[in-house]
Protein backbone atom coordinates (compact mmCIF):
# COMPACT_ATOMS: atom_id res chain seq x y z
CA UNK A 1 0.00 0.00 0.00
CA UNK A 2 1.02 3.44 -0.93
CA UNK A 3 1.73 5.84 1.86
CA UNK A 4 1.39 8.86 -0.08
CA UNK A 5 -0.90 11.68 -0.29
CA UNK A 6 -2.43 13.18 -2.72
CA UNK A 7 -3.21 17.58 -2.75
CA UNK A 8 -7.12 16.92 -3.56
CA UNK A 9 -7.14 19.77 -5.42
CA UNK A 10 -10.16 20.12 -6.57
CA UNK A 11 -11.67 20.56 -10.87
CA UNK A 12 -11.25 24.10 -10.81
CA UNK A 13 -7.84 23.60 -11.08
CA UNK A 14 -7.41 21.96 -13.64
CA UNK A 15 -10.12 24.79 -15.35
CA UNK A 16 -7.19 27.34 -14.60
CA UNK A 17 -4.61 24.86 -15.89
CA UNK A 18 -7.18 24.87 -18.85
CA UNK A 19 -7.89 28.81 -19.22
CA UNK A 20 -3.86 30.15 -18.04
CA UNK A 21 -2.70 27.69 -21.07
CA UNK A 22 -5.49 29.01 -23.61
CA UNK A 23 -4.48 32.46 -22.52
CA UNK A 24 -0.73 32.07 -23.18
CA UNK A 25 -1.65 30.41 -26.95
CA UNK A 26 -4.08 33.29 -27.54
CA UNK A 27 -1.56 35.74 -26.20
CA UNK A 28 1.36 33.70 -28.82
CA UNK A 29 -0.66 33.37 -31.12
CA UNK A 30 -1.81 37.41 -31.25
CA UNK A 31 2.33 38.81 -30.82
CA UNK A 32 3.34 36.32 -33.52
CA UNK A 33 0.66 37.40 -36.15
CA UNK A 34 1.60 41.32 -35.07
CA UNK A 35 5.12 40.49 -35.48
CA UNK A 36 5.10 39.36 -38.99
CA UNK A 37 2.18 41.78 -40.68
CA UNK A 38 0.44 43.48 -37.68
CA UNK A 39 -1.70 45.18 -40.88
CA UNK A 40 -3.11 41.81 -42.38
CA UNK A 41 -3.52 39.83 -39.18
CA UNK A 42 -4.98 43.12 -37.40
CA UNK A 43 -8.07 40.97 -36.57
CA UNK A 44 -5.56 37.75 -35.27
CA UNK A 45 -3.85 39.92 -32.92
CA UNK A 46 -6.81 41.80 -31.34
CA UNK A 47 -9.06 38.87 -30.98
CA UNK A 48 -5.49 37.38 -29.34
CA UNK A 49 -4.68 39.82 -27.11
CA UNK A 50 -8.78 40.44 -26.00
CA UNK A 51 -9.48 36.53 -24.91
CA UNK A 52 -5.99 36.56 -23.57
CA UNK A 53 -7.09 38.68 -21.03
CA UNK A 54 -10.56 37.48 -20.79
CA UNK A 55 -9.29 33.85 -20.14
CA UNK A 56 -6.81 34.93 -17.75
CA UNK A 57 -9.47 37.18 -15.50
CA UNK A 58 -10.72 34.00 -14.16
CA UNK A 59 -7.67 32.39 -12.86
CA UNK A 60 -6.06 34.44 -9.80
CA UNK A 61 -9.63 34.20 -8.53
CA UNK A 62 -9.87 30.64 -8.93
CA UNK A 63 -6.25 30.45 -7.76
CA UNK A 64 -6.83 32.28 -4.37
CA UNK A 65 -10.35 30.52 -3.82
CA UNK A 66 -8.64 27.61 -3.73
CA UNK A 67 -6.08 28.16 -1.01
CA UNK A 68 -7.03 26.82 2.50
CA UNK A 69 -6.25 30.71 3.69
CA UNK A 70 -7.58 32.83 0.91
CA UNK A 71 -6.08 36.46 2.55
CA UNK A 72 -2.98 35.07 2.69
CA UNK A 73 -2.65 35.01 -1.24
CA UNK A 74 0.40 37.51 -1.76
CA UNK A 75 2.35 35.24 0.29
CA UNK A 76 3.07 33.88 -3.11
CA UNK A 77 4.92 36.51 -3.74
CA UNK A 78 7.27 36.51 -0.98
CA UNK A 79 9.39 34.17 -1.78
CA UNK A 80 11.26 32.96 -4.88
CA UNK A 81 11.97 29.37 -5.57
CA UNK A 82 13.76 28.66 -8.84
CA UNK A 83 13.06 25.07 -7.68
CA UNK A 84 9.38 25.31 -6.87
CA UNK A 85 7.20 25.42 -9.91
CA UNK A 86 4.57 26.78 -8.45
CA UNK A 87 6.61 29.59 -7.15
CA UNK A 88 8.08 30.25 -10.35
CA UNK A 89 3.95 29.77 -11.79
CA UNK A 90 2.92 32.31 -9.40
CA UNK A 91 5.27 34.82 -10.50
CA UNK A 92 4.77 33.60 -14.45
CA UNK A 93 1.20 34.96 -13.36
CA UNK A 94 2.07 38.32 -11.90
CA UNK A 95 4.48 39.17 -15.11
CA UNK A 96 1.64 37.92 -17.38
CA UNK A 97 -0.85 39.50 -16.23
CA UNK A 98 0.56 43.05 -16.39
CA UNK A 99 0.99 41.77 -20.30
CA UNK A 100 -2.28 40.90 -21.15
CA UNK A 101 -3.54 43.86 -19.22
CA UNK A 102 -1.30 46.51 -21.30
CA UNK A 103 -1.29 44.62 -24.33
CA UNK A 104 -5.75 44.36 -24.63
CA UNK A 105 -5.22 48.32 -23.28
CA UNK A 106 -3.58 49.39 -26.10
CA UNK A 107 -5.80 47.24 -28.66
CA UNK A 108 -8.79 48.94 -27.20
CA UNK A 109 -6.96 52.19 -27.46
CA UNK A 110 -5.98 51.67 -30.73
CA UNK A 111 -9.83 50.21 -31.60
CA UNK A 112 -11.07 53.35 -30.26
CA UNK A 113 -9.06 55.52 -32.18
CA UNK A 114 -7.48 57.31 -29.08
CA UNK A 115 -4.13 55.96 -29.73
CA UNK A 116 -2.35 55.50 -33.25
CA UNK A 117 1.39 54.24 -33.13
CA UNK A 118 1.57 52.58 -30.54
CA UNK A 119 3.89 49.82 -32.79
CA UNK A 120 6.95 49.67 -30.72
CA UNK A 121 5.61 49.76 -27.17
CA UNK A 122 3.31 46.77 -28.14
CA UNK A 123 5.70 44.83 -30.04
CA UNK A 124 7.92 45.00 -26.35
CA UNK A 125 4.63 44.03 -24.48
CA UNK A 126 4.12 41.15 -26.77
CA UNK A 127 7.62 39.98 -26.67
CA UNK A 128 7.47 39.73 -22.77
CA UNK A 129 4.71 38.86 -22.38
CA UNK A 130 5.20 36.09 -24.67
CA UNK A 131 8.08 35.22 -22.82
CA UNK A 132 5.38 34.70 -19.72
CA UNK A 133 2.92 33.05 -22.00
CA UNK A 134 4.45 30.34 -22.39
CA UNK A 135 5.48 29.90 -18.95
CA UNK A 136 2.09 30.04 -17.76
CA UNK A 137 0.98 27.30 -19.88
CA UNK A 138 3.93 24.78 -19.48
CA UNK A 139 4.30 25.47 -15.57
CA UNK A 140 1.75 23.52 -14.64
CA UNK A 141 2.95 20.37 -16.12
CA UNK A 142 6.55 20.71 -14.62
CA UNK A 143 4.92 21.28 -11.08
CA UNK A 144 2.84 18.12 -11.72
CA UNK A 145 6.51 16.33 -12.74
CA UNK A 146 8.42 18.00 -9.65
CA UNK A 147 6.11 16.03 -6.91
CA UNK A 148 6.35 12.41 -5.65
CA UNK A 149 2.93 11.00 -7.34
CA UNK A 150 3.65 8.23 -9.45
CA UNK A 151 2.00 8.83 -12.72
CA UNK A 152 3.05 12.44 -12.84
CA UNK A 153 6.96 11.75 -11.49
CA UNK A 154 6.90 8.65 -13.76
CA UNK A 155 6.25 9.80 -17.44
CA UNK A 156 8.40 12.82 -19.04
CA UNK A 157 6.95 16.07 -21.14
CA UNK A 158 4.05 17.27 -18.66
CA UNK A 159 5.12 20.47 -19.30
CA UNK A 160 5.86 20.33 -23.18
CA UNK A 161 2.14 18.20 -23.50
CA UNK A 162 0.25 21.01 -21.58
CA UNK A 163 2.47 24.07 -23.55
CA UNK A 164 1.45 22.51 -26.53
CA UNK A 165 -2.20 21.83 -25.20
CA UNK A 166 -2.05 25.53 -24.60
CA UNK A 167 -1.39 26.32 -28.25
CA UNK A 168 -4.10 24.30 -29.88
CA UNK A 169 -6.61 25.32 -27.19
CA UNK A 170 -5.66 29.10 -27.96
CA UNK A 171 -5.23 28.66 -31.77
CA UNK A 172 -8.85 27.13 -31.65
CA UNK A 173 -10.32 30.11 -28.99
CA UNK A 174 -8.99 32.69 -31.92
CA UNK A 175 -10.57 30.71 -34.58
CA UNK A 176 -13.44 30.77 -33.47
CA UNK A 177 -14.13 34.05 -31.89
CA UNK A 178 -12.85 35.42 -35.72
CA UNK A 179 -15.62 32.82 -37.27
CA UNK A 180 -17.82 34.00 -34.76
CA UNK A 181 -17.56 37.91 -35.01
CA UNK A 182 -17.54 37.23 -39.56
CA UNK A 183 -13.37 38.38 -39.81
CA UNK A 184 -12.13 35.24 -40.98
CA UNK A 185 -10.54 37.09 -44.39
CA UNK A 186 -6.65 36.79 -43.76
CA UNK A 187 -6.06 34.94 -40.32
CA UNK A 188 -8.28 31.51 -40.73
CA UNK A 189 -6.05 29.88 -43.00
CA UNK A 190 -2.50 30.56 -40.86
CA UNK A 191 -4.87 29.22 -36.97
CA UNK A 192 -6.00 26.36 -39.29
CA UNK A 193 -2.67 25.32 -39.66
CA UNK A 194 -1.14 26.26 -36.05
CA UNK A 195 -4.20 23.76 -35.03
CA UNK A 196 -2.53 21.02 -37.09
CA UNK A 197 0.83 21.77 -36.23
CA UNK A 198 0.26 21.75 -32.20
CA UNK A 199 -1.98 19.16 -32.40
CA UNK A 200 1.02 17.11 -33.88
CA UNK A 201 3.39 18.42 -30.84
CA UNK A 202 0.33 17.52 -28.21
CA UNK A 203 0.21 14.09 -29.54
CA UNK A 204 3.55 13.50 -29.74
CA UNK A 205 4.04 15.06 -26.01
CA UNK A 206 1.51 12.20 -25.25
CA UNK A 207 3.09 9.35 -26.52
CA UNK A 208 6.55 10.89 -24.44
CA UNK A 209 4.70 10.96 -21.44
CA UNK A 210 3.04 7.52 -21.92
CA UNK A 211 6.31 5.89 -23.16
CA UNK A 212 8.40 7.12 -20.73
CA UNK A 213 5.71 6.34 -17.60
CA UNK A 214 5.73 2.63 -18.85
CA UNK A 215 9.47 1.98 -19.00
CA UNK A 216 10.37 4.24 -15.97
CA UNK A 217 11.16 1.03 -14.10
CA UNK A 218 9.07 1.93 -10.90
CA UNK A 219 6.54 -0.41 -9.88
CA UNK A 220 4.26 2.52 -8.67
CA UNK A 221 4.58 4.63 -11.69
CA UNK A 222 3.27 1.55 -14.02
CA UNK A 223 0.56 1.00 -11.75
CA UNK A 224 -0.50 4.57 -11.58
CA UNK A 225 -0.55 4.64 -15.32
CA UNK A 226 -2.41 1.74 -15.78
CA UNK A 227 -5.52 4.21 -13.91
CA UNK A 228 -4.79 6.14 -17.00
CA UNK A 229 -4.65 3.68 -20.01
CA UNK A 230 -6.84 0.59 -18.09
CA UNK A 231 -8.22 1.66 -15.60
CA UNK A 232 -11.00 4.20 -14.23
CA UNK A 233 -9.73 6.95 -16.59
CA UNK A 234 -9.05 4.85 -19.80
CA UNK A 235 -12.21 6.29 -21.38
CA UNK A 236 -11.87 9.83 -20.51
CA UNK A 237 -8.31 9.71 -21.67
CA UNK A 238 -8.48 7.27 -24.70
CA UNK A 239 -11.72 8.24 -26.07
CA UNK A 240 -12.21 11.77 -24.87
CA UNK A 241 -8.39 13.37 -24.73
CA UNK A 242 -6.72 11.30 -27.63
CA UNK A 243 -9.41 10.07 -30.43
CA UNK A 244 -12.14 12.91 -29.73
CA UNK A 245 -10.13 15.93 -28.50
CA UNK A 246 -7.19 14.96 -30.16
CA UNK A 247 -6.80 12.64 -33.12
CA UNK A 248 -10.34 13.60 -34.81
CA UNK A 249 -9.79 16.83 -34.96
CA UNK A 250 -6.16 16.20 -36.28
CA UNK A 251 -7.51 14.33 -39.18
CA UNK A 252 -10.15 17.04 -39.98
CA UNK A 253 -7.49 19.89 -39.78
CA UNK A 254 -5.44 17.70 -42.35
CA UNK A 255 -8.44 17.14 -44.72
CA UNK A 256 -9.48 21.12 -44.09
CA UNK A 257 -5.80 22.47 -45.25
CA UNK A 258 -7.13 22.19 -48.88
CA UNK A 259 -10.79 22.29 -48.57
CA UNK A 260 -11.47 24.73 -45.86
CA UNK A 261 -14.42 24.83 -45.05
CA UNK A 262 -15.59 26.95 -42.46
CA UNK A 263 -17.85 24.39 -40.74
CA UNK A 264 -15.00 21.84 -40.31
CA UNK A 265 -12.73 24.42 -38.98
CA UNK A 266 -15.62 25.11 -36.25
CA UNK A 267 -15.64 21.21 -35.38
CA UNK A 268 -12.07 21.17 -35.24
CA UNK A 269 -11.86 24.09 -33.19
CA UNK A 270 -14.15 23.08 -30.43
CA UNK A 271 -12.99 19.45 -30.02
CA UNK A 272 -9.57 20.64 -29.63
CA UNK A 273 -10.68 22.75 -26.97
CA UNK A 274 -13.14 19.88 -25.66
CA UNK A 275 -10.18 17.68 -25.39
CA UNK A 276 -7.46 20.47 -23.67
CA UNK A 277 -9.26 20.11 -21.47
CA UNK A 278 -9.73 16.32 -20.73
CA UNK A 279 -6.37 15.72 -21.32
CA UNK A 280 -5.08 17.99 -18.79
CA UNK A 281 -8.36 17.52 -16.09
CA UNK A 282 -7.74 13.41 -16.61
CA UNK A 283 -4.08 13.31 -15.95
CA UNK A 284 -4.19 15.21 -12.86
CA UNK A 285 -7.49 13.47 -11.63
CA UNK A 286 -5.41 10.09 -12.78
CA UNK A 287 -2.28 11.21 -10.77
CA UNK A 288 -4.09 12.34 -7.34
CA UNK A 289 -5.73 8.72 -7.06
CA UNK B 1 24.28 26.53 12.42
CA UNK B 2 23.77 24.60 15.55
CA UNK B 3 25.02 20.92 15.98
CA UNK B 4 22.19 18.66 13.70
CA UNK B 5 19.35 17.19 15.86
CA UNK B 6 18.24 13.77 14.94
CA UNK B 7 15.47 10.65 16.01
CA UNK B 8 16.82 7.36 15.66
CA UNK B 9 14.12 5.04 15.67
CA UNK B 10 15.22 1.30 16.13
CA UNK B 11 11.84 -0.53 15.39
CA UNK B 12 13.54 -3.97 16.65
CA UNK B 13 12.31 -2.20 19.84
CA UNK B 14 9.39 -1.02 19.46
CA UNK B 15 6.40 -3.16 21.25
CA UNK B 16 3.48 -1.22 19.80
CA UNK B 17 2.46 0.66 22.88
CA UNK B 18 1.69 3.86 20.81
CA UNK B 19 2.48 6.26 23.93
CA UNK B 20 4.37 7.81 21.13
CA UNK B 21 1.39 8.62 19.41
CA UNK B 22 -0.43 9.69 23.04
CA UNK B 23 2.56 11.96 23.42
CA UNK B 24 2.64 13.58 20.31
CA UNK B 25 -1.11 14.10 20.23
CA UNK B 26 -1.34 15.60 23.72
CA UNK B 27 1.75 17.71 23.66
CA UNK B 28 1.01 19.24 20.36
CA UNK B 29 -2.67 19.12 21.16
CA UNK B 30 -3.64 17.62 18.26
CA UNK B 31 -8.06 16.87 17.95
CA UNK B 32 -8.79 12.90 18.05
CA UNK B 33 -10.07 12.07 14.76
CA UNK B 34 -12.40 9.08 14.56
CA UNK B 35 -10.77 5.52 14.36
CA UNK B 36 -10.16 3.81 10.47
CA UNK B 37 -10.58 0.25 10.77
CA UNK B 38 -7.33 -0.95 9.10
CA UNK B 39 -7.33 -4.98 10.28
CA UNK B 40 -5.02 -4.60 12.18
CA UNK B 41 -4.33 -2.33 15.26
CA UNK B 42 -2.49 0.48 13.43
CA UNK B 43 -4.89 3.41 13.40
CA UNK B 44 -4.32 5.79 11.33
CA UNK B 45 -4.09 4.23 7.66
CA UNK B 46 -1.42 7.07 6.60
CA UNK B 47 -0.18 10.41 8.28
CA UNK B 48 -2.90 13.17 9.24
CA UNK B 49 -2.80 16.34 10.12
CA UNK B 50 -4.31 15.76 13.59
CA UNK B 51 -1.71 12.60 13.71
CA UNK B 52 2.16 13.15 13.31
CA UNK B 53 3.47 10.40 15.11
CA UNK B 54 1.61 6.89 13.57
CA UNK B 55 2.80 3.24 14.96
CA UNK B 56 2.90 1.19 11.91
CA UNK B 57 1.81 -2.72 12.45
CA UNK B 58 2.56 -5.11 10.01
CA UNK B 59 2.47 -8.49 9.45
CA UNK B 60 5.46 -10.33 7.21
CA UNK B 61 4.89 -13.90 6.55
CA UNK B 62 7.80 -15.57 7.16
CA UNK B 63 9.45 -12.79 7.82
CA UNK B 64 10.83 -13.65 11.57
CA UNK B 65 15.18 -16.22 10.91
CA UNK B 66 13.43 -19.74 11.47
CA UNK B 67 10.83 -18.76 8.89
CA UNK B 68 8.11 -17.94 11.05
CA UNK B 69 5.11 -14.87 10.48
CA UNK B 70 6.86 -11.59 11.57
CA UNK B 71 4.93 -9.33 13.41
CA UNK B 72 6.87 -5.56 12.40
CA UNK B 73 5.93 -2.69 14.67
CA UNK B 74 7.36 1.00 13.21
CA UNK B 75 6.71 3.96 14.79
CA UNK B 76 7.12 6.46 11.62
CA UNK B 77 7.48 10.42 12.20
CA UNK B 78 8.04 12.94 9.34
CA UNK B 79 12.29 12.02 8.26
CA UNK B 80 13.27 15.81 8.34
CA UNK B 81 15.36 15.00 5.37
CA UNK B 82 18.55 17.06 4.86
CA UNK B 83 17.18 17.74 0.97
CA UNK B 84 13.66 18.22 1.72
CA UNK B 85 10.76 17.82 -0.97
CA UNK B 86 8.19 19.61 1.28
CA UNK B 87 10.97 22.99 1.81
CA UNK B 88 11.77 22.68 -1.90
CA UNK B 89 8.34 22.86 -3.14
CA UNK B 90 6.82 25.55 -1.07
CA UNK B 91 6.27 29.07 -2.65
CA UNK B 92 5.76 30.95 0.43
CA UNK B 93 8.89 30.42 2.11
CA UNK B 94 6.66 29.05 5.05
CA UNK B 95 8.20 25.51 5.10
CA UNK B 96 11.75 26.49 6.66
CA UNK B 97 14.49 24.86 8.48
CA UNK B 98 16.11 25.61 11.68
CA UNK B 99 18.88 26.08 12.77
CA UNK B 100 19.11 21.90 14.35
CA UNK B 101 18.24 20.83 10.81
CA UNK B 102 14.81 20.16 11.37
CA UNK B 103 11.94 21.17 8.73
CA UNK B 104 9.24 23.27 10.41
CA UNK B 105 5.63 24.98 9.00
CA UNK B 106 5.11 28.45 9.63
CA UNK B 107 1.50 28.50 10.37
CA UNK B 108 1.72 32.06 10.02
CA UNK B 109 2.82 32.15 6.41
CA UNK B 110 1.77 29.09 4.85
CA UNK B 111 -1.46 30.15 2.88
CA UNK B 112 -2.63 26.47 2.03
CA UNK B 113 -1.81 25.82 -1.45
CA UNK B 114 -1.05 21.97 -1.03
CA UNK B 115 1.74 22.09 -2.88
CA UNK B 116 3.79 20.49 -0.15
CA UNK B 117 1.78 17.62 0.61
CA UNK B 118 2.27 15.77 -3.16
CA UNK B 119 5.97 16.81 -2.93
CA UNK B 120 6.80 14.60 -0.03
CA UNK B 121 8.05 11.51 -0.88
CA UNK B 122 6.76 10.24 2.39
CA UNK B 123 3.47 11.02 2.47
CA UNK B 124 3.59 12.76 5.93
CA UNK B 125 2.74 16.51 4.92
CA UNK B 126 -1.47 16.72 6.09
CA UNK B 127 -3.85 19.55 5.00
CA UNK B 128 -5.46 20.79 7.74
CA UNK B 129 -9.21 22.29 6.88
CA UNK B 130 -9.65 23.92 10.14
CA UNK B 131 -6.55 25.94 9.81
CA UNK B 132 -6.48 26.25 6.45
CA UNK B 133 -2.77 25.00 6.39
CA UNK B 134 -0.51 21.95 6.00
CA UNK B 135 0.42 20.18 8.72
CA UNK B 136 3.40 17.74 9.60
CA UNK B 137 5.49 16.95 12.78
CA UNK B 138 7.42 19.87 14.26
CA UNK B 139 10.12 17.67 15.99
CA UNK B 140 8.65 19.39 19.15
CA UNK B 141 10.42 22.59 17.73
CA UNK B 142 9.20 24.44 21.07
CA UNK B 143 10.08 21.31 23.28
CA UNK B 144 13.98 21.19 21.46
CA UNK B 145 14.49 25.17 21.90
CA UNK B 146 13.77 24.71 25.38
CA UNK B 147 15.93 21.79 26.38
CA UNK B 148 13.88 18.84 25.74
CA UNK B 149 13.67 15.90 23.69
CA UNK B 150 10.76 15.32 21.34
CA UNK B 151 7.79 14.36 23.22
CA UNK B 152 7.21 10.97 21.37
CA UNK B 153 11.25 10.15 22.47
CA UNK B 154 10.62 10.96 26.36
CA UNK B 155 7.89 8.89 26.61
CA UNK B 156 8.93 5.89 24.72
CA UNK B 157 9.35 3.44 27.14
CA UNK B 158 11.64 0.96 25.18
CA UNK B 159 14.05 3.50 23.68
CA UNK B 160 12.89 2.84 20.39
CA UNK B 161 12.76 6.26 19.97
CA UNK B 162 15.63 8.06 20.95
CA UNK B 163 17.13 11.65 20.43
CA UNK B 164 20.59 13.02 20.14
CA UNK B 165 22.82 14.64 17.80
CA UNK B 166 22.71 13.10 14.61
CA UNK B 167 26.74 12.09 14.18
CA UNK B 168 26.21 9.64 17.85
CA UNK B 169 22.88 8.91 16.86
CA UNK B 170 24.05 6.94 13.43
CA UNK B 171 27.28 5.31 15.16
CA UNK B 172 24.83 3.72 17.75
CA UNK B 173 22.29 2.52 15.06
CA UNK B 174 25.40 1.17 13.04
CA UNK B 175 26.52 -0.93 16.23
CA UNK B 176 22.73 -2.18 16.88
CA UNK B 177 22.63 -3.09 13.43
CA UNK B 178 25.81 -5.29 13.67
CA UNK B 179 24.09 -6.53 17.19
CA UNK B 180 21.27 -7.71 15.78
CA UNK B 181 22.75 -9.28 12.45
CA UNK B 182 25.00 -11.52 14.80
CA UNK B 183 21.00 -12.53 16.72
CA UNK B 184 20.22 -13.32 12.84
CA UNK B 185 17.72 -10.91 11.87
CA UNK B 186 20.22 -10.95 8.18
CA UNK B 187 17.88 -8.17 6.72
CA UNK B 188 18.49 -5.94 9.77
CA UNK B 189 19.10 -2.46 8.33
CA UNK B 190 19.47 1.17 8.42
CA UNK B 191 16.77 3.57 7.09
CA UNK B 192 18.12 7.25 5.65
CA UNK B 193 21.03 7.27 8.12
CA UNK B 194 23.47 7.87 5.48
CA UNK B 195 24.66 11.73 5.13
CA UNK B 196 25.64 10.48 1.45
CA UNK B 197 22.80 8.22 0.37
CA UNK B 198 19.43 9.63 -0.65
CA UNK B 199 17.79 12.76 -0.10
CA UNK B 200 21.36 13.88 1.44
CA UNK B 201 20.10 11.21 4.69
CA UNK B 202 17.12 11.72 7.19
CA UNK B 203 17.54 13.39 10.35
CA UNK B 204 14.61 11.28 11.45
CA UNK B 205 16.38 7.69 10.71
CA UNK B 206 15.18 4.07 11.13
CA UNK B 207 16.36 0.59 11.88
CA UNK B 208 14.40 -1.70 10.02
CA UNK B 209 14.18 -5.70 10.41
CA UNK B 210 13.44 -6.18 6.27
CA UNK B 211 13.17 -4.23 3.11
CA UNK B 212 11.78 -0.86 3.15
CA UNK B 213 9.42 -2.00 0.94
CA UNK B 214 7.94 -4.60 3.63
CA UNK B 215 7.12 -1.17 5.47
CA UNK B 216 6.09 0.82 2.66
CA UNK B 217 8.92 3.15 2.30
CA UNK B 218 10.56 3.84 -0.81
CA UNK B 219 13.80 2.33 -1.82
CA UNK B 220 15.44 5.12 -2.92
CA UNK B 221 13.43 8.26 -2.92
CA UNK B 222 14.97 10.88 -5.02
CA UNK B 223 14.14 14.72 -4.51
CA UNK B 224 11.38 15.77 -6.81
CA UNK B 225 12.90 18.99 -7.68
CA UNK B 226 15.63 17.23 -9.34
CA UNK B 227 13.37 16.69 -12.18
CA UNK B 228 12.66 20.61 -12.98
CA UNK B 229 15.79 20.96 -15.08
CA UNK B 230 14.93 18.21 -17.20
CA UNK B 231 11.21 18.78 -17.22
CA UNK B 232 11.91 22.78 -17.74
CA UNK B 233 14.59 21.98 -20.83
CA UNK B 234 11.57 19.74 -22.84
CA UNK B 235 9.12 22.59 -22.21
CA UNK B 236 11.39 25.08 -24.05
CA UNK B 237 11.54 22.56 -27.12
CA UNK B 238 8.19 22.16 -26.94
CA UNK B 239 7.70 26.28 -27.18
CA UNK B 240 10.12 26.17 -29.61
CA UNK B 241 8.44 23.63 -31.87
CA UNK B 242 4.83 25.42 -30.96
CA UNK B 243 7.10 29.34 -32.01
CA UNK B 244 8.41 27.54 -35.29
CA UNK B 245 5.08 25.92 -35.92
CA UNK B 246 3.30 29.55 -35.31
CA UNK B 247 5.74 31.42 -37.44
CA UNK B 248 5.34 28.81 -40.68
CA UNK B 249 1.75 29.17 -40.43
CA UNK B 250 1.67 33.05 -40.47
CA UNK B 251 4.09 33.13 -42.94
CA UNK B 252 2.81 30.96 -45.58
CA UNK B 253 1.24 32.12 -48.62
CA UNK B 254 -2.23 32.48 -48.81
CA UNK B 255 -2.90 30.42 -51.96
CA UNK B 256 -6.52 29.89 -52.35
CA UNK B 257 -9.89 31.73 -52.24
CA UNK B 258 -10.09 32.53 -48.44
CA UNK B 259 -14.22 30.86 -47.14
Amino acid sequence: MSLLQSPHWPVLIDVYFFLGGLAGGAFVIATIAHLLDARRFRDVSRVGYYLALLALIPCPIILIVDLGVPLRFMNMVRAFNPLSPMSMGAWALLGFSVCAFLAALMTLLEDAGRARNLGGAKIVVGVVGGFFAFFLAAYPGVLLSATARPLWAGGHALGALFLAVGASTGAAAVALVLMLIGRTAAGLAPLRTMLVLALLIQLLAVVVFVMSAQSSGSLASTRALATLTSGSHSLTFWLGAIVVGSVLPLVIGLVNVKRRSPGLTALASILVLIGGFLVKFVIVAAGQM
Amino acid sequence: MARTLAMFTDTSLCIGCRACQVACKQWNELDMEVPDWTGTYQNHTHFTDKTFRLVRFIEEPGGKPNGDLAWLLMSDVCKHCADAGCLNACPTGAIYRTEYGTVNINQDLCNGCRYCVPACPFGVVSFNEQTGTAKKCTFCNDRIHNGLGPACAKACPTESIQFGFRDELVGKAQKRVEHLKAMGFKEAQLYGADARGFLSGLNAFFLLLGKPSTYGLPESPSLPQKRVLAESLLSIGSALLVGVGALVAFRQRNGGKEE
